[in-house]
């Protein structure tokens, strides 16, 4: 059974192709990811999803509801946190949540969502005077009230420090182990890989992957990827490292002056790229060898990193 | 209904916590009433202008007029009964004596005469100062003309003149003044909502979106009537402005006119695209608005040209309405003729602003 029903949908701007024909399905209690860089249409597809925009054309089924026509209906049903949280400057914590607890019909406690975000301490605060990060969490927290069965959540964790994302995930594993679906976006792959059971990859409005992260992983990449800083390598030495013949693909993120071999013998490419970088006298430092990733299946199908 | 009130609340809360929003919302008429407070009700205090009318020849009578000419603060005009009572009517009198001849019969026979002093009831400061003055002037001349009999008995003619003060007249202009202002600039409190994207965001609840604006009204209705609260209180309590009308009839005209300014505010900020342009486009409505309604002068001081203007704008049909209702004023036109106005002012912009609504 699917709590979300995709299929053709388009979103244009004039000439702009926000999203341009998209199909997926989420099923009901999953967790489902969109992925992509900024500007690939995540949120013009969150915000169409919920009725916010008019599409340009294709099917969308929310609980068996089409949210251009039949929002009034969707609405009670829903939790939606968008990125520019509607947050009343000068109303409290406890006050905001309690006004959205009102809106719903049968909302959870709000002693309750407050405890799930870890803004106890924050509850008697005026929403102006929280962080980025608090803001963040009780935008999440305001979706959560409604007791929706399906909760949308827009990039949840962007700008969030390592340990509020961690507590944001679990708070999203625990609306999964409620039974509730879980629709967000995000542009971090270790949060999708984390916490999605399925998801899509979306870049400049269409998707170009989707399966549940380990399909993917395995699909594009059974092997492993040795990164590492770039030592000062020329134009010419980088493309030696090609000629090497030890990987099946070389990428150079020139951003972060970063170089990504992705191979299968983890040893003798190692061995090798030491002795290349050696002979150059511009050796290496600070290797890291790992599993790919989400990042690499982007990289590799997009040939650019996400957050360039 | 559960949705409104919890609606409404948070909107009271933004409102109250909004300290300099509400200060400027609550002491900016203040401000006003007590500006123009002290410049018009402190009209030329060193001196007075004292009315005598009598047809008397003796020469008693002739020196006592001449001795109350001599004292400096007294500006003495002469005239006939009419001409002076009606120019302490108009305000241009403190104070008119009816001075009789003298009776010497009545003198002998120790019956005082009589003198009527005719002053203005509500300008009760001028009276508990001049009155003894007077009295005691026409003591000395007993002394003078006679050691000890009493010749003179003063007999105060308090008259309540329905001749307005230049302040009675401004109160009602302040309290239309403040509500134009209510109603336009809390527009741009919608306004602000929407650019932070707050409505839109909104727009996923189930919320409905006229209740954010309705709540957003009744708040508004609520604190015009606080401010015309304050306004009549301070109008009353610190400069002795009489309220004449019933005031059930005034907070019916209050409502009336917050509701059509703030028609007129989201009707304007539908035309807006940012709460800068809001800003500027209400700036440009309000401030002329201001000096053309006869708020602050008389709609007849204004040249002619300007006429057509001044008849066009609702500020002026608001202020005469509430200067007839408050101080009964003579109102420059029928009262349902401002109501009616107002009214129409009302219908048109409000459908002006569904017509152009934005809600994002």
């Amino acid at each position: 059974m699917n709590s979300i029903e995709v299929s053709g949908l388009k979103k244009y701007y004039g000439s702009v192709k926000a999203v341009d024909g998209i199909s997926f399905q989420v099923k009901v209690g999953n967790i489902f990811g969109m992925l992509g860089p900024n500007g690939a249409g995540k949120s013009t597809t969150i915000e169409t999803l919920v009725g916010l925009n008019k599409r340009t054309g294709g099917e969308i089924r929310v609980l068996d509801l089409d949210p251009g026509k039949e929002f009034d209906r969707l609405k009670p049903q829903i939790g939606v946190q968008l990125q520019n949280p509607s947050l009343f400057p000068r109303l409290t914590v406890r006050e905001i949540v309690r006004l959205f607890a009102s809106l719903y019909p049968d909302p959870l406690s709000i002693e309750e969502v407050i405890s799930l975000v870890g803004l106890e301490s924050k509850e008697k605060v005026q929403t102006k005077a929280l962080s980025g990060g608090q803001r963040h969490r009780l935008a999440i927290a305001l979706a959560m009230v409604s007791n929706g069965s399906v909760i949308f959540l827009d990039e949840p964790t962007t700008g969030l420090d390592p340990q509020a994302r961690r507590h944001l995930w679990d708070v999203i594993l625990l609306l999964k182990s409620r039974g509730v679906t879980v629709f967000l976006t995000t542009h971090y792959m270790d949060e999708a890989e984390k916490l999605c059971d399925d998801l899509v990859i979306i870049d400049q409005g269409k998707i170009i992957a989707q399966g549940s992260p380990k399909d993917l992983i395995n699909q594009y990449f059974v092997e492993r990827a040795i990164e590492f800083v770039d030592p000062g390598f020329t134009e010419e030495e980088r493309n030696g490292i090609n000629d090497l013949q030890i990987a099946s693909r070389v990428i150079f993120e020139n951003e972060e002056s970063h170089i990504i071999l992705y191979t299968d013998d983890i040893a003798r490419s190692l061995t090798s790229l030491m002795d290349y970088a050696g002979g150059l006298s511009k050796p290496i430092a600070d290797v890291i060898v790992r599993q790919a990733t989400l990042e690499d299946v982007f990289l590799k199908l997009t040939g650019r990193g996400i957050r360039e | 209904m559960t949705i409104f009130k919890e609606m409404f609340i948070a909107n009271v809360k933004e409102l109250i916590r909004d300290r300099d929003g509400l200060f400027w919302l609550l002491a900016f008429p203040v401000i006003f009433i007590f500006i123009f407070g002290i410049v018009f009700s402190g009209t030329d205090e060193s001196t007075f202008n004292i009315g005598i009318v009598t047809q008397s020849e003796n020469i008693m009578i002739k020196q006592m007029i001449e001795g109350i000419s001599d004292i400096q603060t007294f500006n003495v005009t002469q005239g006939t009964e009419e001409d002076e009572l009606q120019a302490l009517e108009r305000g241009d009198r403190s104070l008119v004596l009816m001075v009789p001849d003298i009776d010497f019969n009545k003198v002998s026979q120790g019956q005082p005469i009589e003198i009527p002093v005719y002053y203005d009831a509500s300008q009760s400061t001028t009276n508990q100062v001049l009155l003894p003055v007077i009295g005691q002037i026409f003591s000395q001349m007993e002394d003078m003309i006679t050691g000890q009999v009493r010749i003179f008995e003063i007999q105060p003619q308090p008259m309540q003149t329905k001749e307005l003060t230049d302040f009675d007249y401004i109160l009602p202009g302040i309290l239309a003044m403040s509500l134009m202002q209510l109603g336009l600039f809390g527009s741009l409190q919608f306004m602000n909502l929407r650019e932070q994207k707050i409505i839109r965001g909104l727009g996923v609840t189930p919320l409905p979106r006229s209740t954010i604006l309705s709540s957003e009204i009744l708040l508004r209705v609520i604190v015009s009537l606080v401010q015309t609260f304050i306004i009549v209180a301070i109008g009353k309590l610190v400069f002795g402005v009489t309220i004449v009308g019933n005031i059930l009839v005034l907070c019916g005209i209050v409502i009336l006119g917050a509701l059509t300014f703030t028609a007129l505010g989201y009707m304007l900020i539908a035309f807006s695209k940012t709460s800068e342009a809001g800003r500027g486009i209400i700036q440009v409505v309000q401030f002329p608005m201001m000096f053309l309604s006869g708020t602050f002068f008389p709609i007849t001081m204004m040249p002619k040209y300007i006429q057509p203007v001044v008849k066009a704008i609702p500020l002026t049909y608001l202020g005469d309405a509430l200067r007839h209702v408050m101080v009964g004023a003579t109102a420059s036109y029928n009262l349902l003729t401002d109501l009616g106005i107002l009214t129409a002012w009302l219908v048109v912009t409000l459908v002006l602003a569904i017509r152009f609504w934005k809600w994002e």
